[in-house]
């Protein structure tokens, strides 16, 4: 023991004498270049950048449009960048739509995805613009990419929701409000709108706490975090505060405190399936896609019958969530199981995600967007819950609120914390207000929003390679009389992903796949799917031989169809799958 | 056609006394309903005005009327009554009703006592044609009976869109109906009129005989029969309670076409609507609809409201001169059952006109010999008593095959009152069914949806003079008394006394369950000193008729003479009242 305090001390007197020893350290200076220039890959999204982007802040609505509209710029042959429509307060829904010259974009299987429906849950907006970013820069350069942009588009829409995003960004809010849009409604039935709203008392661009002083209030500051933390009083001890809600005022003198906010409608409540008015779900608005942004959005998803898969981004807890929203609601099994391999994958890539059923294992959504992308247009849909607790001290369990605070205190170094501080306010007196900043919770700190990014786009990769990728792996000829031959087609499906999910298939929703042969000297006699290539059980069609209706091509799977035929020269067999894409072979009778 | 219509009506308008009963509107195509509409705002400005609404996608314009007196503000805050028409393509007669409505409405203002009050305190707003391109099938050869719009839709879900519709084979200019004879098919000829067709009941031993289809030709080769003609949607189907998705004709989803949009948004824009009346295929007048406890979500009316419908439907009949219920129809996703299930109004629906109601009309004896309704009853009742082994009613009936018995009744009513309904069957040589028989007939369109235009001026006088007092049945607020005390140093304790004074109370059960009706609001105008008591504004939930409730503050008024307070009743209207303070010993 003593010896080692010995040793401790010499440690001491040594490093003491290198600071006096301060004539060896010499003026000179590195070059102060641009880093950049000297960088070296990590691996991941490295490669000499032609936008720069910081993907550790966050963007408005006018920012994320300047990603896209440099990208495009740089990127002019693999983007297209266009408005979808405008918001309640005239904002455009940018979108961004990313795919290679190679073929029609439109007959392209499409990947849709969109974030920030609720105008709070921000860091959508910059995962989907991540994707715009990284699938550009990555074209030519990893295969995957590559490929995926060959075979496929994607829409890319990093806001839906810009009125709310903006208000959450420029306007005082706090982590949960301005979920909604801004058109006005009169949450309170008092015949006014909007007339109530919180107010920054303290103007701190935060909406924080309200606390009193009172010998009767339940509430105590934290022993370890007296500064911005409260607990309860033990149930047989008397509390010091009582907590007074959000910062505010009672703007209209109704006797009630910020009950009536700017809009008070949840966007992703607005979407036709299994929609119910206000009184049934809250936030329904009027009617079905009666708000501009969701109307515009509906068109768009509906008119391109392509969309195969589809990610909607949200904010927070680590989830990766499916239809149904309401028990009972629609998710067929063969679908069902898409969507469970899809969002399993998710699981191991996004640590501490859960895939999860929104009415089983969240709670009860009536009008949800992704609820009708899959029941109403047969989408494999999917959305995720951007950003867990759980990744603070990456632990399976949720932190307890002193981790929490911890984390802000000694890794944030109180970065977001409000400490309390005293006002006066026009109705209680003499309060305190403070608390934590609205970046706090659901959104993820600085140094890890570009791995929630990262990930996140990962996985819509992941999901868009499962869109259905159609081939025509064989025709086979065979003779059966003089000028008379039996063509067998077998189209195959090397994805997860059906051309129609059964819900599709169910309602008809969009058009059959279409196997069909033509041939200026080939007549075509009798055709019919093969569903069973060993015994060659065929379903003949009525009519119209030279055209086979399959109603799916399932996945990892494959159709068949037999034509019978007479002629001779060359024949092309096409396949026409609105989800699969246009696909052709030409090949001779004999 | 159309030409026609429109001299008849100028004569009418221009060339008869303005009295109640006097013109009767025809069939009209929608350029001419457009000029009346324009025409009667411009003869009765005070009381008229008529609005365009939209285009549609068959390139129709949908126009509104507002009937009601003083400023656009003055009139909205009345109480208002909605009257829609011709939400369904083929409502010709709907619409000829609610015209006839709004020009009796206008003319008799000047001259008729009880128009006058109506109008002075009441609002009324006519859509009587929501769905132009429906209506454009009567008007068009051949002609067609449609419920849809012409918006394009893929029907059949083939990836082609409107690329089956239905042909004229016989050149007659009317699209009838097919029938094929095949043993395949699933009907036989009515064993009691040759001229209709029975689905076969194979628990009877019958054997299909016929398949029923419409006039036309598989133009696209599908095996198939007209089964994806020009649109479309029909819009009382389109609405969002009960919405089916995927059903023939609902849309892609809810509100999904401009029309029902536009007329959605136009309700959300007039809370003060209280009570719809819509002209359809749905029916709750005809037959009182059922009701259940609330259930989350709602499948019958709410229970507390079924009292209102019961009543109304009562007072429906009897000014049509129905002595019983007849069988009531719903459908998935109509206006009607939107505005009540989730806008909490009473919204009444009914068919102008339809065969069951003719039938049951024609049965009732001519007014003379016609026994009172208690009589009617008491003879029934007695028959079964009747001695000699005579057969029980009830006995008759199970024996009689009552299958299609109202279409026989119909039919033979139509024998009678207006023959050119039913086209009789033709043999015709049809290509897609090469050796089998094939003939062309029956019902021509828009026989059993809309009455011979002979009958039209009386359905528009009874329907007319319901939907009048129907108007008169809006809830109504008023101040039934003041309390004023007051308790010493320029302290009072108010009390206002406001009651409803109309037939409706001012929020049904659904009105407030669907948080759709606000509560009534008394609102303290003026700035007092201190409020002791009580809150600027007093929200009372829904006031009955006859009832009153009651707002109290208690308030130090120094210096005050008076109060003004505004009440303001969602669909019961608004008023203004000046409370004076005396300063009496208590």
């Amino acid at each position: 023991m003593r010896q080692t305090r010995l040793t401790l001390s010499a440690v001491g007197i040594a490093s003491l004498f290198a600071v006096t020893a301060g004539a060896q350290v010499s003026d000179r200076k590195p070059k102060a270049d641009d880093p950049a220039e000297h960088a070296y890959p990590a691996l991941g999204s490295s490669t000499p950048y032609k936008v720069k982007v910081e993907w550790n802040r966050f963007y408005d609505h006018a920012g994320l449009g300047s990603i896209l509209a440099r990208i495009h710029k740089e990127f002019p042959k693999l983007t297209k960048l266009y408005s979808l429509g405008k918001s309640v307060e005239g904002r455009d829904m940018w979108c961004l739509e990313v795919s290679s010259e190679k073929g029609d974009a439109k007959r392209k299987p499409g990947m849709y995805i969109d974030g920030n429906i609720h105008g709070n849950e921000v860091q959508g907006g910059e995962a989907v613009a991540y994707t715009a970013w990284y699938l550009c820069h990555q074209y030519g350069r990893l295969d995957k990419v590559t490929e995926l942009l060959d075979r496929s588009v994607f829409y890319l829409i990093p806001t839906i929701n810009p009125d709310g995003r903006d208000r959450w960004f420029h306007s005082a809010q706090s982590a949960h409000s301005s979920r909604t849009g801004v058109k006005p409604v009169d949450n309170d039935r008092d015949g006014v709108a909007d007339e109530d709203d919180v107010d920054d008392l303290d103007n701190d661009g935060s909406i924080t706490t309200m606390r009193i002083k009172d010998p009767n209030g339940r509430w105590k500051p934290h022993p370890q975090f007296p500064e911005f933390l409260m607990v309860e009083a033990p149930v047989d001890q008397p509390g010091e505060y009582t907590l007074l809600g959000s910062e505010g005022l009672d703007n209209d003198g109704d006797g009630a405190v910020n009950e009536d906010a700017v809009g008070g409608y949840d966007m992703n409540r607005n979407w036709a399936w299994d929609w119910q008015p206000t009184y049934l779900q809250f936030g329904a608005h009027e009617y079905p896609f009666s708000l501009p942004e969701t109307r515009a959005l509906s068109e768009f998803i509906d008119t391109r019958r392509n969309i195969a898969a589809l990610q909607t981004y949200h904010n927070a807890g680590g989830m990766i969530l499916r239809a149904p929203g309401r028990e009972g609601g629609v998710m067929r099994g063969g679908d069902e199981r898409v969507h469970q391999l899809i969002a399993q994958r998710g699981e191991k890539m996004l640590p501490f995600y859960r895939s999860m059923v929104v009415w089983k294992d969240l709670y009860t959504v009536w009008g949800g967007e992704f609820d009708w992308t899959y029941g109403a247009l047969g989408i494999v849909s999917l959305s995720n819950e951007l950003w867990s607790m759980r990744n603070l001290d990456r632990s399976a369990g949720s932190p307890s609120a002193e981790d929490s605070a911890a984390f802000l205190k000694y890794v944030l170094l109180s970065d977001g914390v409000v400490k309390w501080h005293s006002y006066t306010h026009p109705t209680f007196g003499p309060i305190e207000i403070g608390g934590t900043k609205k970046q706090w919770s659901r959104t993820p700190p600085s140094f890890l929003l570009e791995e929630e990014c990262h990930r996140n786009m990962a996985f819509t990769l992941y999901h868009a390679d499962q869109m259905p990728l159609l081939r025509i792996n064989e025709v086979l000829m065979e003779k059966i009389d003089d000028g008379l031959f039996k063509v067998v087609v077998t189209v195959e499906n090397s994805r997860l992903i059906p051309t129609h999910t059964d819900q599709d298939v169910t309602h008809h929703i969009n058009a059959p796949d279409i196997i069909s042969l033509k041939g200026e000297k080939v007549k075509v006699i009798s055709a019919g799917r093969m569903t069973d290539p060993y015994f060659k059980k065929v379903e003949a069609v009525e009519r119209r031989p030279e055209r086979v209706e399959v109603p799916n091509i399932p996945g990892m799977g494959t159709a068949r169809v037999q034509f019978v035929v007479s002629g001779s020269g060359r024949y092309t067999v096409t396949v026409d799958s609105v989800k699969g894409g246009l696909l052709e072979a030409t090949q001779s009778l004999p | 056609m159309a030409t026609k219509h429109l001299l008849l009506l100028l004569v009418l308008t221009l060339g008869t006394p303005r009295s109640w009963a006097a013109s009767t509107v025809g069939y009209q195509d929608n350029k001419p309903l457009i000029s009346q509409l324009k025409e009667l705002a411009r003869e009765h400005k005070k009381t008229l005005r008529a609005t365009k609404v939209c285009d549609t996608p068959g390139k129709n314009e949908v126009w509104r009327v507002e009937l009601g007196v003083g400023t656009e503000e003055e009139r909205a805050k009345r109480p208002a009554l909605l009257l829609v028409a011709g939400i369904e393509g083929n409502d010709l007669a709907g619409t000829a009703i609610a015209v006839a409505w709004i020009e009796r409405l206008a003319t008799n203002y000047a001259s008729d006592e009880k128009v006058r009050k109506l109008l002075d305190s009441t609002t009324i707003h006519v859509w009587p044609r929501v769905n132009p391109d429906g209506a454009k099938a009567y008007f068009t050869k051949p002609q067609r009976e449609t419920t849809t719009n012409d918006q394009p839709v893929d029907d059949d879900h083939d990836g082609l869109v409107d690329e089956d519709g239905p042909d004229d084979l016989d050149g007659n200019g009317v699209i009838t109906s097919m029938r094929v004879e095949d043993p395949d098919g699933e009907f036989i000829i009515d064993p009691q009129e040759p001229r209709l067709l029975l689905k076969a009941d194979r628990l009877k031993g019958e054997r299909g005989a016929w398949k029923l289809l419409t006039e036309g030709r598989d133009n696209d080769g599908d095996n198939e029969w007209n089964e994806d003609a020009i649109g479309g949607v029909n819009f009382n189907r389109n609405f969002p309670y009960g919405f089916k998705f995927f059903a023939s004709g609902s849309g892609k989803h809810q509100v999904s076409e401009v029309e029902t949009r536009a007329l959605a948004d136009f309700v959300i824009a007039h809370p003060e609507i209280g009570i719809v009346f819509t002209f359809g295929a749905t029916d709750n007048l005809a037959q009182t609809p059922k009701g259940e406890a609330p259930k989350r979500p709602p499948t019958a009316l709410h229970e507390d409201d079924v009292a209102w419908y019961r009543e109304l439907g009562k007072a429906w009949r009897d000014g049509l001169g129905l002595k019983k219920e007849l069988n009531g129809v719903t459908e998935p996703g109509t206006f009607s059952d939107w505005m009540y299930f989730h806008r909490g109004r009473l919204s009444l629906a009914a068919r102008a006109w339809s065969p069951a109601l003719q039938v049951e009309l024609a049965k009732t004896k001519p007014k003379d010999e016609k026994p009172k309704d208690d009589a009617a009853k008491k003879d029934d009742e007695a028959k079964p008593e009747k001695p000699d082994g005579e057969k029980k009613p009830a006995e008759k009936n199970k024996e009689a095959d009552t299958r299609n018995e109202e279409e026989r009744s119909f039919l033979k009513w139509a024998d009678e009152n207006a023959k050119e309904s039913f086209a009789p069957w033709k043999d015709f040589s049809h290509s897609d069914f090469p050796g089998k028989k094939v003939q062309i007939g029956g019902f021509i369109p828009f026989a059993r949806t809309l009455p011979p235009e002979k009958i039209l001026g009386d359905l528009q006088e009874k329907q007319g003079r319901f939907l009048i007092d129907l108007t008169g049945k809006l809830p109504r607020i008023g101040v039934r008394k003041v309390e004023v005390k007051h308790l010493g140093e320029s302290v009072y304790d108010v009390t206002v006394h406001i009651e409803n004074t109309g037939y409706l109370p001012t929020a049904l059960a659904q009105g407030s369950l669907s948080r759709e009706i606000l509560p009534t609001r008394v609102v303290l105008k003026s700035e007092v000193k201190s409020l002791l008591s009580g809150t600027k504004s007093v929200a009372l939930n829904s006031i009955a008729p006859g009832e009153s409730k009651e707002a109290r503050w208690v308030v130090l008024a120094k210096g005050l003479k008076q109060l003004d307070i505004e009440v303001i009743s969602t669909l019961g209207g608004r008023l203004q009242q000046r409370i004076e303070l005396k300063e009496e010993a208590k």
